[in-house]
């Protein structure tokens, strides 16, 4: 048998097994074999085995540290940093021309973005994702960073004089996500998305039992002056609605529950990207396209309940009042309240607005507000922090609160804007 | 050749097969009946033996009242019975009444039974064969009867084929024997297996506290004498005795909690729930306590003819029952809420032992191997809640407790009383801190080891339970009520309760049949798994009686904060702070142990430390 001496090593230790090396039906232990060559004095020079590897690259690219950067804190954060499928780890780099495209998923989210390159050998592999973004963070600004794959090898990483090999998975083991057929596409302008999604994600509940509710519901509403997109997510306590003008194309689109998880990655996204946002969808999944970037997602499963029961009309008694007074009082006063509850009282009567907290243990706080308020005298209770995340979402400066009894759904409003709108149930102490 | 679809009427002979095949189920069940029956003969002794895990042979003697000839021959009758006066089935007093054991044992087995009368001066026999007896012969016998079974289930292959190995069916026959040794005190018993003795428990007199104690220890085991507080209740004509572990004595299953009614072992539901209920804030969840209750009703309050073999009972009014047993329960745990378990210094020690065994000291005092056991460790400011814990061997030992006082040295230890200024306190002054977690006090006969941060943390959760049984519990109206499909039986036995239910903060109400819907939650419970929440409770009102999860939930929330709230283990304490501690927990009850079950401080006694220094 005659093999290059280094590339029997080369095999013992890493990972692959060439096929051919077996297929000559040489029955030697891998063991064995690196046992005995590890003893011989390696006949091959640097040269020769610079040039063997050169010829064995199947992928090789540089590309600039900080546009790799921002790529990978794109795609990386839907790794899960426990797996139990390793590749899962991973990110896919895939180079063609010019291009390197990178993609993670969790099997329910895939990202995928496009970045350029300068692609010297076009190839594909995996590499643990955060490894490598944890490396080219730590890279000086403005490197160049080579990524090199040789055959039989690890990935190699280099920039400057620092140089990482990292193990990889081949690119064929790597789970697809295919967006399917997605026979809905319209177009939201990305400050749009934005504020759909900042209004109502809040009210997400994180209780996995119910796990409908564990999403923003996007449908399309009827109103009376026409159809809206809108947003509305709960959790039982509280419920969150945001309307945005129909985009073309929406029409007709199915109601679908967005997961957390997704709408957490698409925030994320919109942040950095201007101008329109492609969004595409089928009634089990969604794809959102920005620039360079696609999010393809699984949808949540399940029917959201009918809401609009619990939307109450005929809320009669009106409390008008500045919103950051409001807040900032509700905060003051819970300073309170040591347990788990963190209820604060509302007492309004002509125009003045109590708030109480009582704590067994740390005392009690009130303080009086003046407030727009002319119906008969009203006490009730509200988990604050549950007001306060509902205030936090009003961006202009007087909020409305439409109130019935001590037991009812309170509405809280927007003045300036009355396309959102919030559920709060009361609590009974 | 039968005919199907003709009605015949059943032979005697098979009715009584059929009989046999409820009340005696398997050997065990045999010797219930065996025992109960020379039990209500009035015997202080009786002797058991099993051949072949009962299969072969079952002997019961006893020393009772006995039975003249005629009796006998009635006695092996179907239905035939001494014990039942009036007819009505409303005043039942002894353990048996319908007649049927006897009758039923006969039919399935070789039976023998050998009586003489009390005052008689002779004894007679009479033999049963498969269903078929044989007339009354003289024989010689003592006072008293002896009853043997041979070849159980002969006649009836069936059952023979669903018998499990010999050992363990002579186990459950001890066990059968265990219980109702327990409620009877003042007989002796003897259970073997024709060649050694494998259960002996000799007679220990009245029904009196001590006594019962005395053969609880001899059954559950010394350490349970040793941790056992005493219970004794009355209310409305109910009388609940007996003994419960303490909480840091815990097991990990609830086969050592024991009911009997009217002397009668029964298992029963609402044992396992009301026990559950009194120990919940002290045991973490997978931890059982050990305790035997003797409950004394009017016989009319409890119907014990429910169940063939009598393991059930049915009580007039149940909810006075659990009351009774979880007040009591709870009155009697926080009176010993500063005893932990005596196990736990025990334990202590004898982790410090090793050393000295490889090399015994000559003047190790006889019986000096004992000397790891928790001889006089608890605390003897409360020893007058552990009649027991001083006496740690059992009367056939006598002599050595006798010997043993005998090297109690004339001398206390009082001088340390008085340059510690805390001598006046249960748990003392403290001396130190030891790698920044345990504090170290000492006491007037001992020192005490506390753990700060576990000690800390019942004294928070202690107040904020307190807080939250003052207050209502803050209810988080839902704008999206929770239905949750349950069983019709379960939805009902729920919304029955709803009215407690909602003192704990959570509204429901009956939405349709099979259904509830829940309307408000305690508020600090969160965004919570209400479905999983409701599901619990309707499972622990069918298995126990009790809907404890919500209240557990609400215990674990305060727990958290109580855990979070509290000094942590290596905070530096200064020597005011660790005394207030210590006044804080001798204040407060429950502070024995954690939320956990687990001891909050260990006491060494002075003469146990002077032990392990072979200085006694």
């Amino acid at each position: 048998m005659r093999v290059a001496h280094s590339t029997v090593l080369k095999q013992c230790s890493g990972q692959w097994i060439r096929p051919n090396f077996i297929d000559r039906g040489e029955v030697i232990p891998a063991q064995v074999l690196g046992a005995i060559l590890c003893t011989l004095k390696n006949p091959a020079q640097d040269s020769q085995r610079h040039k063997y590897e050169e010829e064995r690259q199947i992928m090789k690219f540089t590309i600039e540290r900080n546009s790799l950067l921002k790529t990978l804190n794109h795609v990386q954060s839907v790794v899960e940093r426990r797996n139990t499928i390793p590749i899962l780890s991973n990110v896919m780099l895939e180079a063609s021309d010019d291009m390197v495209a990178f993609t993670a998923t969790d099997l329910d989210i895939a990202v995928i973005e496009n970045t350029p390159a300068n692609v010297a050998v076009k190839g594909s592999i995996t590499v643990p994702a955060h490894t490598l973004h944890d490396i080219v963070r730590k890279l000086p600004d403005g490197a160049e960073v080579e990524l090199s794959l040789a055959e039989g090898e690890r990935l190699t990483v280099k920039a400057g004089r620092s140089r990482f090999q990292l193990a990889c998975l081949p690119k064929e083991d790597f789970p697809v996500m295919s967006a399917g057929d997605l026979p809905h596409r319209f177009k939201l302008m990305s400050e749009e998305l934005k504020r759909l999604i900042d209004k109502a994600r809040f009210a997400i509940s994180t209780e996995e039992t119910r796990y409908y509710l564990n999403g923003i519901y996007l449908h399309v509403a009827e109103g009376d002056s026409g159809s809206n997109l809108r947003a509305v997510a709960t959790d039982g306590h509280r419920l969150a609605q945001v309307e945005q003008e129909m985009p073309d194309g929406a029409m007709g689109m199915p109601g679908v529950i967005l997961p957390r998880k997704t709408v957490g990655e698409v925030r994320k996204l919109v942040d950095e990207f201007e101008g329109g946002v492609d969004i595409s969808l089928s009634d089990t999944k969604v794809r959102f396209t920005f620039d360079s970037t696609t999010v393809i997602s699984k949808l949540i499963d399940g029917t959201f309940p009918d809401y609009t029961r619990v939307i109450p009309i005929g809320n009669d008694k009106m409390l008008e009042m500045d919103c950051k007074v409001f807040a900032e009082a509700v905060d003051r006063v819970s300073t309170i309240s040591s347990d788990k509850t963190r209820s604060v009282k509302l007492s309004m009567d002509s125009d003045v607005l109590t708030l109480s907290v009582t704590s067994p243990d740390s005392g009690t706080a009130t303080e009086e507000v003046v407030a727009g308020y002319q119906a008969d005298a009203l006490e009730i209770g509200f988990n604050s922090r549950y007001l306060l995340d509902i205030l936090q979402q009003i961006e202009g400066d007087s909020v409305q609160v439409q109130l019935a009894d001590p037991q009812s759904p309170t509405i809280l409003q927007d003045q300036l804007d009355e396309a959102a709108l919030y559920v709060l149930m009361p609590m009974r102490v | 050749m039968q005919q199907a679809g003709i009605i015949q009427k059943l032979s005697e002979r098979t009715i009584n097969r059929i009989a046999a095949g409820e009340v005696v189920e398997r050997p065990a069940s045999a010797v219930k009946e065996l025992v109960e029956n020379a039990l209500d003969a009035g015997a202080t002794r009786v002797d058991i033996v099993l051949r072949d895990g009962g299969r072969e042979l079952i002997s019961v003697s006893d020393d009772g009242c006995g039975m003249t000839a005629d009796e006998l021959v009635l006695a092996v009758e179907r239905h035939a019975t001494s014990k039942l006066a009036d007819e009505d089935l409303v005043n039942i007093a002894t353990l048996g009444f319908r007649g049927e054991a006897l009758a039923s044992i006969g039919s399935v087995a070789h039976l023998t039974v050998t009586s003489r009368a009390r005052g008689s001066d002779s004894a007679w026999v009479v033999q049963v064969d498969g269903g078929k007896g044989q007339a009354v012969q003289p024989a010689g016998h003592g006072n008293g009867t002896r009853i043997e079974v041979r070849d159980l289930f002969y006649a009836t292959p069936a059952r023979l084929k669903f018998m499990k190995t010999a050992r363990a069916e002579y186990g459950q026959a001890q066990d059968v024997i265990k219980r109702l040794a327990m409620a009877y005190p003042g007989a002796a018993f003897t259970l073997g297996d024709g060649k050694r003795t494998t259960f002996k428990a000799p007679a220990v007199g009245s029904l009196a506290g001590d006594a019962r104690l005395e053969r609880l220890g001899v059954i559950l085991g010394r350490e349970f004498r040793d941790n056992a507080v005493e219970i004794n209740a009355e209310r409305e004509g109910l009388k609940l005795t007996g003994f419960a572990g303490l909480p840091t004595y815990s097991r990990g299953t609830s086969s050592q909690q024991y009911l009997f009614v009217n002397g009668r072992p029964v298992k029963d539901r609402l044992l396992l729930g009301a026990v559950r209920g009194a120990y919940q804030d002290f045991l973490a969840r997978n931890r059982h306590p050990v305790l035997a209750l003797f409950l004394d009703v009017p016989p009319d309050f409890v119907d014990v003819n429910v169940h063939p073999a009598k393991a059930e009972v049915r009580f007039r009014d149940a909810g006075l029952v659990r009351g009774l047993i979880v007040s009591s329960l709870r009155h009697a745990l926080s009176a010993a809420g500063h005893r932990a378990s005596t196990t736990v210094a025990g334990a202590a020690l004898g982790a410090m032992r090793p050393e000295n065994l490889g090399n015994p000291l000559p003047w190790s005092p006889p019986g000096g191997e004992r000397t790891s056991l928790p001889k006089g460790l608890s605390d003897a400011s409360f020893a007058s809640q552990a009649p027991y814990a001083g006496q740690t061997y059992d009367n056939s030992q006598a002599h050595f407790t006798s010997s043993d006082s005998l090297m109690q040295p004339s001398a206390r230890p009082v001088e340390a009383e008085g340059d510690i200024g805390g001598a006046d306190y249960p748990l003392g002054t403290a001396r130190g801190q030891l790698h920044a977690t345990y504090i170290v006090s000492q006491i007037a006969d001992g020192l005490i080891i506390v753990d700060q941060h576990a000690a800390h943390e019942r004294l928070v959760y202690e107040r904020m339970k307190k807080a939250l049984a003052d207050k209502k519990v803050a209810r988080q109206v839902l704008l999206l009520p929770e239905v949750v499909e349950l069983e019709e039986t379960s939805a009902a036995r729920l919304i029955a309760r709803a009215g407690e239910l909602e003192a704990m903060g959570l509204v429901v109400e009956a939405f349709g049949d099979g259904a509830v819907v829940v309307r408000e939650v305690p508020a600090m419970l969160g965004d919570t798994d209400i479905k999983g929440l409701v599901r619990d409770m309707a499972d622990e009102l069918t298995d126990m009686d009790e809907a404890l999860s919500l209240k557990e939930r609400l215990g674990d929330v305060c727990g958290t904060m109580a855990c979070h709230g509290s000094v942590r283990a290596g905070r530096r304490l200064s020597v005011p702070e660790m005394n207030a501690l210590l006044r804080e927990m001798e204040a407060t009850p429950h502070s024995g142990q954690c939320n956990h079950g687990r001891p909050t401080y260990v006491e060494l006694k002075l003469t146990d430390i002077e032990k392990l220094f072979g200085r006694r």
